[in-house]
C-alpha cells in the first residue's frame, strides 16, 4: 500500500537506526510525511517494520542499530473494516 | 439572477459524494466516491467562493489529509495541516499541534465571515481549532481556545475530544461559537482570543453536577435565521435554545418523547424555527420505530413531526453533521443516517424522497443550494 507513496519496491539508505531510516524515507519522498509516523514522529499504528525479516516493535526501535547489509521491511498492515 | 444546480456534499464512512439536482429538488444524480474507502468526516462548500469545497479525510491506517477542490469536486489537492509546512518545504522535525497529542480525527471545516474572503477554521480532535487567512494553504493555532484555562477538565465523548461545531456571528464577525465534546460550548466577543465557556441551565445527566459551567456534551448548534443572538443546540442531555449569546439557555425538547439526538439545522427562510432529528437515548435511534424529524416552531413554541406515520419504517441513526438545510423557498431539509440512506424533502417536511443510491455509512450531509453570493 506504501507504493501510493513511493514509487519504487525497494532502495538503499545509509541510515543506521530506524528513525535516521524514516527520516531519509520523508527527505526523499516527502508524501510519506504523517502517513508512516505521525507528527510527533510516532509510528502509526498499522505500519509494522521488519529487520532481517523480524518484526521490531514500538519500544524495540530506538535502540535498534542497522548494519550496512541490513534488509528493512516497512508494510501498512491494513486491517479492519 | 438565476439560481444554479443544488449539491449535496456528503462525507461517508467510505469516502465523499456529490450529489447533484435542480431547484426543484426532486430527482438528483450521484457523483463520486472521493477518498474512496477514507472517512470523510465533513464536506464543506465555501458559499463565498462557488466551485471550492473543503473536505476532512480521515484513515485508520494513513492518517487524516485535508483537501480542497476550486471546480465543484472534479479534482482535489492535498493542503497541509496545521503545524505542517507545505510539501515542498517540509524538512524534520515536522512542528505538532500538541507535543503529546497528534491530531486523530478533522473533523469540521468552517468557511470565515463574507469579510474576510481567505479565512477558513478548522476544528480538530484533540480539541483544538485552527484557522487559515489563505483559504487554507497554512494555518495558527486558535491558542486562545487550545490553551483554555479549563483544558484540563474537559475529557472526550465517545467521538473523542472533537471541536465539531464552528459558529461565526454572520452581523458581528468578530464573535464566534466552538463546541467541542465533551468540554462544552464556548464564545469569543474578539475573534478567538479569549474564549468562555457558555453552558449556564444545560444538563448533564452523566455526572453527578448536574448544571456544571463546562463539561457539557455538545452535539450540535445552529444560528437562527435571523437573530444571531439566538441558537439551538442539541445536547447529549437535551434540546436547548439561547436568546442572549448563550448567557442561558432554556429546554425545549422536554414535550418530545427522548430529546436525546445529534444534530439541528435552520433555515435563512424559516426564521424562528429549527430542525432536529431527536433520538431514543438508549439506542441512539429515532423516534417511533420509524424514520422522523420535528421543525421546532418558534412563533408557537410547538414540535411538529415531520414524517407521515409509516413511511419508512425501522429504526434511523444519524451522526452530529448529519442534517442540512438549504436557503430556498419552500427550505429543503437533508438528512443522512448511519445506515446509508440520504433522505430530501424539497418543502420543509411536507414531503420526502430518499436518493435512490446506497451509500455507505453517512457522517455529514450539506449542500449548496445554488442561490447567487451575496443573494436571497
Amino acid at each position: 500500500m506504501l507504493r501510493v507513496y513511493v514509487p519504487k519496491t525497494s532502495l538503499r539508505s545509509e541510515a543506521t537506526s530506524i528513525e535516521s531510516l524514516l527520516d531519509d524515507l520523508e527527505e526523499r519522498y516527502p508524501r510519506l510525511r504523517r502517513r508512516i509516523r505521525d507528527e510527533t514522529r510516532r509510528v502509526r499504528p498499522f505500519v509494522k517494520v521488519f529487520v532481517n525479516g523480524a518484526e521490531v516493535r514500538d519500544g524495540a526501535r530506538e535502540a535498534l542499530r542497522l548494519a550496512p547489509d541490513d534488509h528493512v521491511d516497512i508494510l501498512h498492515s491494513i486491517q479492519g473494516g | 439572477m438565476k439560481n444554479g444546480p443544488v449539491r449535496i456534499w456528503v462525507g461517508t464512512r467510505k469516502g465523499a459524494y456529490r450529489v447533484d439536482g435542480t431547484t426543484a429538488r426532486r430527482r438528483w444524480t450521484v457523483n463520486g466516491p472521493f477518498d474512496v474507502g477514507s472517512d470523510v468526516f465533513h464536506v464543506a462548500p465555501d458559499p463565498r467562493h462557488p466551485g471550492v469545497v473543503y473536505s476532512a479525510v480521515n484513515n485508520g491506517w494513513w492518517g487524516p489529509t485535508l483537501r480542497r477542490s476550486k471546480n465543484w469536486g472534479k479534482t482535489w489537492k492535498e493542503l497541509p495541516l496545521p503545524g505542517m509546512l507545505p510539501i515542498k518545504q517540509r524538512s524534520p522535525p515536522v512542528e505538532a499541534p500538541s507535543a503529546t497529542a497528534p491530531i486523530k480525527n478533522l473533523w469540521h471545516i468552517e468557511p470565515g465571515h463574507p469579510s474576510e474572503p481567505g479565512t477558513v477554521f478548522l476544528g480538530i480532535d484533540p480539541g483544538m481549532l485552527f484557522r487559515s487567512d489563505d483559504g487554507g494553504d497554512s494555518w495558527t493555532g486558535v491558542e486562545g481556545i487550545n490553551d483554555h484555562p479549563t483544558r484540563e477538565q474537559w475529557g472526550p465523548g465517545a467521538g473523542g475530544l472533537c471541536t465539531h461545531t464552528i459558529l461565526i456571528d454572520p452581523e458581528t464577525p468578530k464573535r464566534m461559537y466552538v463546541g467541542i465534546s465533551a468540554a462544552g460550548s464556548f464564545r469569543s466577543d474578539d475573534g478567538g482570543e479569549h474564549w468562555k465557556p457558555v453552558n449556564r441551565g444545560v444538563e448533564t445527566p452523566f455526572q453527578p453536577v448536574k448544571y456544571p459551567e463546562l463539561g457539557q456534551c455538545v452535539h450540535k448548534m445552529a444560528f437562527d435565521a435571523e437573530d444571531s443572538s439566538k441558537l439551538f443546540r442539541q445536547d447529549h442531555g437535551g434540546i436547548y435554545v439561547t436568546r442572549d449569546r448563550g448567557e442561558s439557555w432554556s429546554r425545549i425538547g422536554k414535550p418530545l418523547e427522548d430529546d436525546f439526538g445529534f444534530v439541528v439545522a435552520t433555515s435563512p427562510t424559516l426564521p424562528g424555527d429549527a430542525f432536529f432529528a431527536p433520538l431514543r437515548g438508549e439506542s441512539r435511534t429515532t423516534l417511533g420505530k420509524q424514520l422522523q424529524l420535528y421543525r421546532w416552531q418558534g412563533a408557537t413554541k410547538t414540535w411538529k413531526p415531520l414524517v407521515r406515520k409509516g413511511t419508512y419504517p425501522g429504526e434511523f441513526g444519524t451522526h452530529r453533521e448529519g442534517l442540512a438545510a438549504d436557503g430556498l423557498d419552500p427550505a429543503g431539509i437533508y438528512f443522512g443516517t448511519t445506515t446509508g440512506q440520504l433522505f430530501v424533502s424539497p418543502n420543509a417536511g411536507k414531503e420526502w424522497i430518499e436518493v435512490p443510491y446506497q451509500f455507505p455509512g453517512i457522517h455529514s450531509v450539506e449542500v449548496s443550494d445554488g442561490r447567487p453570493v451575496g443573494g436571497s
